[in-house]
């Protein structure tokens, strides 16, 4: 039975939850370790699930917590690489070796304005926009109110668009 | 895709009122080559949240997860030898702790004895001396109390005239007042007396240097 709700209920989050780990600690090595130990020992506390409200919930504040204790842990910062797995260029059509200097920095710049956010504005601003999860959903996930997360959003989406309204119109971008 | 209507849709995501669905549009046009001028400044953003939202756990993820499952399995079945073995750990280093101390304490036994010249064995001999240390003591404050005695007497036969030296009587004012006034009135005019004494001595004493 629980079995069951393992491969029903969790293991679709799997994609999700990875993602929320990802944002925290940004290495694809870390971020999979925290998703096997959150849902291994979701899986020897199955008894208890039972017990556990909103199981999906759960398991966003599961890894959320354990994501960013391992940050704590290794005081690991996130560094200035890129992690080489995910350099995705767009704009296929018009590709040089400039532009592609010019995505890369537009790529960090804007990660580092994410870093920069505080922690609930960048992890409200990831759910929202990575996983398109509701205000509720969000706001249970994370153990916040639903408040919290609308000025979070906003303040995160805020900082976005001063970042990058900033910059008169050049060629290169 | 209206540009306008384009517009409409950002300036509600910045506010925050847009739907998922409506923000999964906004992703699409911007990921797109059709992006008017002054909105070329916002690919960036929606091409990196695109990029994002498709990371996903390695291929063998799934595998590693059974794996890592199984074996916390099995060490639930160890957990009962587990739970003994820090206890064992425990009372080893308990033992070990106990031992050092019994020795440090017989080992101090041995050498502490001269240290303890101090204190007395014989009550009687305890009560002697302390009854000669307290003889002395009282016998330093006796000759401490006379030699106070002798020069409060040396300062008496000086016969000095406090009155005088009493700067606060000569410079009372002449306060009109019920019955104090004749006491002050009295004081006054002894203090003009000797005023005039303390002059005379200090003018001479000018004189002789």
């Amino acid at each position: 039975m629980s079995s069951d709700s393992f491969h029903k209920k969790i293991l679709p989050l799997k994609d999700k939850l990875f993602r929320l780990a990802y944002g925290i600690v940004r290495e694809q090595a870390e971020a999979e370790d925290v998703l096997q130990d959150v849902l291994v020992k979701l899986w020897s506390r199955r008894t208890e699930w039972d017990e556990i409200e909103n199981l999906e919930a759960y398991c966003f504040r599961s890894v959320k917590n354990m994501a960013l204790d391992r940050i704590a842990a290794k005081a690991l910062r996130k560094t200035d690489a890129i992690d080489p797995e995910n350099e995705v260029f767009y704009f296929v059509e018009h590709r040089s070796p400039h532009h592609d200097m010019v995505q890369k920095e537009q790529r960090e710049m804007i990660e580092k304005c994410i870093d920069e956010l505080s922690e609930n504005q960048r992890l409200v601003f990831q759910l929202r926009e990575m996983e398109g999860m509701s205000y509720r959903e969000i706001a249970e996930s994370l153990a916040i109110s639903e408040d919290l997360v609308k000025v979070s959003l906003f303040r995160a989406r805020k900082k976005m668009q001063d970042l990058l309204s900033g910059f008169r119109d050049s060629g290169a971008w | 895709m209206n540009s306008e209507y384009i517009h409409t849709l950002l300036n509600k995501y910045w506010r925050c009122e847009t739907s998922p669905r409506e923000e999964q549009e906004l992703r699409d046009f911007f990921s797109g080559t059709e992006v008017p001028g002054e909105l070329v400044r916002y690919v960036p953003l929606f091409a990196y949240l695109n990029e994002e939202r498709s990371i996903t756990p390695g291929s063998d993820f799934d595998d590693r997860l059974k794996t890592a499952i199984k074996k916390s399995e099995q060490e639930q079945q160890y957990i009962t030898i587990r739970i003994f073995a820090p206890a064992l750990r425990i009372a080893a280093s308990l033992l070990l702790v106990l031992g050092l101390g019994i020795s440090v304490y017989f080992i101090s036994k041995q050498y502490n004895k001269p240290y303890f010249a101090e204190t007395y064995h014989d009550p009687n001999a305890a009560i002697k001396d302390a009854t000669y240390a307290l003889i002395k003591v009282s016998n330093a404050l006796q000759s401490s109390e006379e030699a106070s005695m002798q020069t409060i007497q040396l300062i008496d036969e000086l016969e000095i005239d406090w009155s005088s030296l009493d700067s606060l009587s000569s410079t009372l004012p002449e306060v009109p007042g019920k019955g104090a006034d004749a006491e002050e009135m009295a004081l006054d005019k002894d203090s003009n007396d000797t005023g005039e004494e303390i002059k005379e001595a200090f003018r001479q004493e000018e004189g002789d240097l």
